[in-house]
């Protein structure tokens, strides 16, 4: 596992000292400056209407505007994983080292955590300019925070995946964005079909499973499934990097 | 293959002994590799960059090891430099002292002397000749000047079936001339 820690290093340098990253970051930043903007202003016009929400927890997973920029982030921080190897050649003597597939998956995977967190980082600003001007639910909060980590834990897993899979970034691109988004919009068919339908939807669905969290709920169903899909894409991903080798 | 990149469909590879295929990464800690084309991380620094591969290879006294692998390889002017922004001929050094930075018993060099100035290509024939009884190198290589000029087996393979096992001063004409014989177009050469 030590190799993993040392593959997690130089994935974290290279993308730090990438222009790719603080055009991400900048972006995703101006991006989540307005949508909160939005929701504050919002919710400041309508009081009567808030009732139980907040601007907060209408921040977190209240709106299409927290995903819609998801479905375009993840991809483009996972597509360079390995893909981006792979173009460069530079696969070959990660993969020629002694280290086995695992470990280079787990430093990988571990290094778009890492990068996950830094994104959502500074929006804890937002929280405590909430709490200058009024009362923060700080449970809620917590529980939103760490939803979103359980989120991103599924989304980058996901990401890594085709990566692994994908020959070139731009296709590990495309094809993380159509997982994912393919998986949002059969969370929307929560509010679309009923039945036991309704059921396997709200099970899937990123939306409800952010709602509940920014509510302060933390629902194990969600925990359940956002876990096994990232454990499912990581062991594929494994997988796949050995299966390379016979291919 | 043998650097345990591909899996054979058939048959066995033994590196030093280990089956490289069932303990693929022990045979690989045998192996110093350095691939043709030389794919390197451009972004990082030449010594960041022996660093971080000599922790991979668990590399034990690592500044010592990346210090003796940049005298190697010649490379030690360069050492802080940035990986992108060096000329070919500095990049394949780097890459060799890459190869070298775990000090292993067997070297696998494939086509080292491309982009290598013809004092560069002395430097590195020198060198390969330096570890003459210490280390096995394996060159890759369709340069057959070169192989006269180091190599004391050669091995020509011809659509991955092998077609002459010889030693360069046994062969009463040119190795040019047996390569000649032996191939027609699009074969490859390998010599030890």
């Amino acid at each position: 596992m030590k190799s993993a820690w040392v593959v997690l290093k130089r994935e974290l340098g290279s993308f730090f000292v990438s222009p790719l990253a603080y055009v991400v970051l900048t972006s995703w930043l101006v991006w989540n400056g307005v949508v909160f903007w939005v929701l504050t202003e919002f919710y400041a016009r309508n009081a009567v209407s808030s009732g139980a929400s907040t601007p907060l927890s209408g921040f977190f997973g209240g709106s299409t505007l927290f995903f819609i920029p998801l479905l375009v982030f993840v991809p483009v921080l996972t597509m360079r994983l390995v893909a981006g190897e792979k173009q460069s050649g530079t696969i070959e003597p990660l993969l020629t080292a002694p280290v086995s597939e695992a470990s280079v998956i787990f430093g990988k995977y571990g290094a778009s955590l890492v990068i996950w967190c830094v994104l959502w980082l500074p929006t804890l600003v937002y929280a405590w300019i909430m709490s200058q001007h009024g009362s923060v639910d700080w449970g809620a909060t917590a529980a939103s925070y760490f939803g979103i980590f359980c989120l991103g834990a599924y989304f980058m897993a996901v990401g890594l995946l085709m990566s692994v899979l994908a020959p070139t970034q731009i296709i590990a691109a495309v094809l993380s964005f159509v997982a994912l988004g393919v998986l949002f919009t059969v969370g929307i068919g929560e509010f679309v079909l009923d039945g036991t339908a309704r059921e396997v939807c709200a099970y899937v669905s990123m939306w409800g499973h952010m709602q509940s969290f920014s509510k302060g709920v933390v629902d194990t169903r969600h925990l359940v499934f956002d876990l096994s899909v990232a454990v499912l894409a990581v062991g594929l991903s494994i997988g796949a990097l050995k299966a390379r080798r016979h291919g | 293959m043998l650097t345990g990149y591909l899996a054979p469909t058939s048959g066995h590879i033994r590196i030093d002994g280990i089956d490289a295929v069932t303990s693929s990464i022990r045979a690989r800690e045998r192996l110093g590799y350095m691939p043709e084309g030389v794919p390197l991380y451009r972004e990082m620094r030449v010594h960041e960059y022996l660093r971080h591969r000599g922790a991979l290879k668990r590399v034990p006294n690592l500044a010592e090891a990346i210090d003796r692998s940049l005298q190697l390889a010649g490379v030690t002017d360069v050492r802080t430099r940035i990986v992108g922004q060096l000329s070919k001929g500095y990049r394949q050094r780097v890459g060799l002292a890459e190869a070298l930075i775990a000090d292993p018993p067997i070297l696998i060099l494939d086509e080292p002397t491309s982009g290598l100035d013809p004092n560069q290509v002395r430097q590195f024939r020198e060198l390969v000749r330096s570890f003459g009884g210490k280390k096995t190198v394996l060159l890759s290589t369709h340069i057959l000047s070169e192989v006269e000029a180091v190599c004391d087996r050669v091995i020509i393979i011809r659509e991955g079936q092998k077609v002459a096992d010889l030693k360069p001063g046994d062969a009463e004409t040119s190795l040019e001339d047996v390569f000649a014989e032996l191939t027609t177009s699009g074969a490859t050469e390998d010599a030890s």
